[in-house]
């Protein structure tokens, strides 16, 4: 008898265990999503149907949808063009102490709670916070109820900027910096070789911190919930109110499935299309 | 002359956005410490004139809070020990060049990375349901493996890349057993990977909202459903005396880990994200 490797009795615990937790609710959800709703009962009717996924369809519900896409791109733009100097100081500052502080900052947002970083947003720039006035120049009042979307933009971007950072930290720590010591003993300045030597390598690293962003705020769920203030409904929120205030399983569950096959095209689908485009995106 | 001034432009444009990007992350979480400490019993407007305690004695007297505390720690605790534990034999499984299907294998372990956290909820509420598990600690264990796996084996793998396949085979060569070689080899060399990815566990679980909103019940409330709950319902300076806490927790752990690991590695395993 062949003897198994050691390393399918390493895996074999975890891979059950995907099976188990993922595999097997993720099945089920498809079931679940194509049964069809009996309005006041909690118990699904019988039969297949796909009344659920055409109900998506709906201008109304598209409108979810769109929402958050429009919210998912502004905010991945955002903290790319942020999160990139900050991470190209983080790797690049003479100052070995700056470096080292700017790492520390990075990785404690990502280790701190994201709910506390949200309270803090909504104390900070809420109506009486002393950031209001900012928040105001982007021509929404902080009183009026459409200031949610500022907040829930500000929250995305609180929560993906130090991610987006800390991914290009790792792509701007593997440039050779012999390349743009090259570049500056030939007459180039600095900003010359930041353009010419260090965006262009760096390109498939900032596309796939885009589309890392990108997917984190289509996914998110506590940002529009303490932020939103009801006002503000993306895809997740309407998949929970769904589930928890109308007790409409299946087209919670339709909505789930759609929901899984945006962010997997996000980050499988769209980084494929970019490693086409620009070869050596990684993700 | 243009070129000089474009260069000088350049350089102050990126000054100011990484100091606007330092500032946007940093300001509202020192706000928040600030009104933490405010005397007046209402949300006033910032700052607060007069300090004092009482928030953090109103957290400490709210029995959802301190419950949802002991709740929240003894689920992070037990989730991050068996993500680590898993987590640390699938990464070094995955090292294993000769591992059948290594690639597909990979992506499975690291999709629930990528799966939106209520889908994962929701399907998990859906299945235990069927399965007929109701204990509401049960359920939140499974959930929040599930969630932290990716990170503790990812973290784990990016500190196993320095570990050369032929130093396995040399201990094995010398006698040692696979599982031997592996356990004085490779797992000495992980320890970096093991720690940053239990710390990343424990702190995602800990912060969990979505995953633990469909699986808890009204009876065992982990501390941030409790504070959510409290924040959709009225917005009151108790939570503020909490973030402080936590923004006290992370710079405690923050230390510890630069201590044991450093934070320029730790970088490198926690931030090696996607």
């Amino acid at each position: 008898m062949r003897r198994i490797p050691v390393a399918l009795w390493l895996a074999a615990p975890g891979l059950l265990l995907l099976l188990a937790l993922m595999g097997g609710p993720v099945v089920l959800l498809v079931l679940e999503s194509l049964k069809p709703f009996v309005p006041g009962s909690i118990r699904p009717g019988e039969g297949v149907t796909l009344g659920n996924y055409t109900e998506l369809l709906a201008p109304a519900y598209l409108f979810y949808f769109q929402e958050t896409f429009r919210f998912g791109i502004i905010v991945a733009g955002l903290s790319v063009l942020f999160g990139a100097p900050l991470a190209f100081a983080a790797v690049r500052s003479r100052s070995a102490l700056l470096r080292k502080l700017l790492l520390a900052l990075l990785v404690g947002l990502l280790v701190m709670s994201l709910i506390a970083r949200l309270y803090a947003i909504e104390m900070a720039w809420g109506s009486l916070g002393p950031l209001a006035p900012l928040g105001a120049l982007t021509g929404i009042a902080p009183r009026s109820p459409r200031y949610a979307e500022v907040q829930v933009a500000i929250g995305l971007l609180h929560f993906t900027m130090p991610v987006v950072a800390l991914m290009l930290v790792g792509t701007f720590r593997a440039l050779p910096p012999r390349l743009e010591e090259a570049a500056a003993s030939l007459g180039a300045r600095r900003s010359d070789v930041v353009v010419s030597v260090v965006l262009p390598l760096a390109a498939p690293g900032l596309v796939s911190a885009f589309l890392v962003a990108l997917a984190m705020c289509i996914s998110n769920f506590v940002v529009p919930l303490i932020l939103g203030r009801g006002i503000v409904t993306l895809a997740t929120s309407l998949m929970y109110t769904r589930f928890a205030d109308i007790g409409n399983y299946p087209s919670g569950a339709a909505i789930g499935v759609v929901m899984l096959v945006l962010a997997f095209a996000v980050v499988y689908g769209l980084s494929a299309l970019a490693r086409r485009v620009l070869p050596g995106a990684r993700l | 002359m243009i070129g000089a001034a474009l260069d000088l432009a350049g350089r102050v444009a990126a000054r100011v956005a990484v100091l606007a990007a330092v500032a946007f992350l940093l300001v509202p979480l020192l706000v928040a410490c600030l009104m933490s400490f405010d005397d007046r019993s209402f949300l006033g407007p910032f700052p607060p004139r007069d300090f004092s305690l009482r928030w953090y004695r109103a957290f400490l007297d709210n029995p959802a809070y301190t419950d949802g505390l002991f709740v929240s720690l003894q689920l992070g605790v037990i989730a991050a020990a068996i993500a680590t534990a898993v987590g640390l034999a699938a990464a070094l499984a995955l090292a294993d060049p000769r591992l059948p299907g290594r690639e597909a294998m990979e992506a499975a372990f690291l999709s629930p990375k990528f799966i939106p956290t209520v889908v994962i909820g929701f399907s998990l509420l859906v299945f235990t349901a069927r399965l007929g598990i109701y204990e509401p600690m049960t359920r939140l264990i499974l959930g929040h493996v599930v969630i932290t796996l990716p990170f503790t084996l990812r973290a784990v793998a990016a500190s196993l890349i320095g570990v050369k396949r032929s130093q396995v085979e040399a201990a094995m060569s010398l006698g040692a057993s696979e599982f031997r070689a592996l356990w004085d080899v490779a797992v000495p060399a992980a320890r970096s990977g093991i720690v940053a990815g239990a710390a990343m566990a424990f702190v995602l679980s800990f912060d969990e909202v979505a995953v633990s909103l469909f699986l808890s019940d009204a009876f065992t409330q982990t501390l941030p459903i409790a504070l959510v709950a409290e924040m959709r319902a009225n917005l009151n300076l108790t939570i503020a005396a909490v973030s402080t806490v936590f923004l006290a927790a992370t710079v405690v752990l923050l230390v510890l880990l630069d201590r044991t690991i450093g934070i320029e590695r730790l970088a490198g395993d926690v931030g090696a994200r996607g």
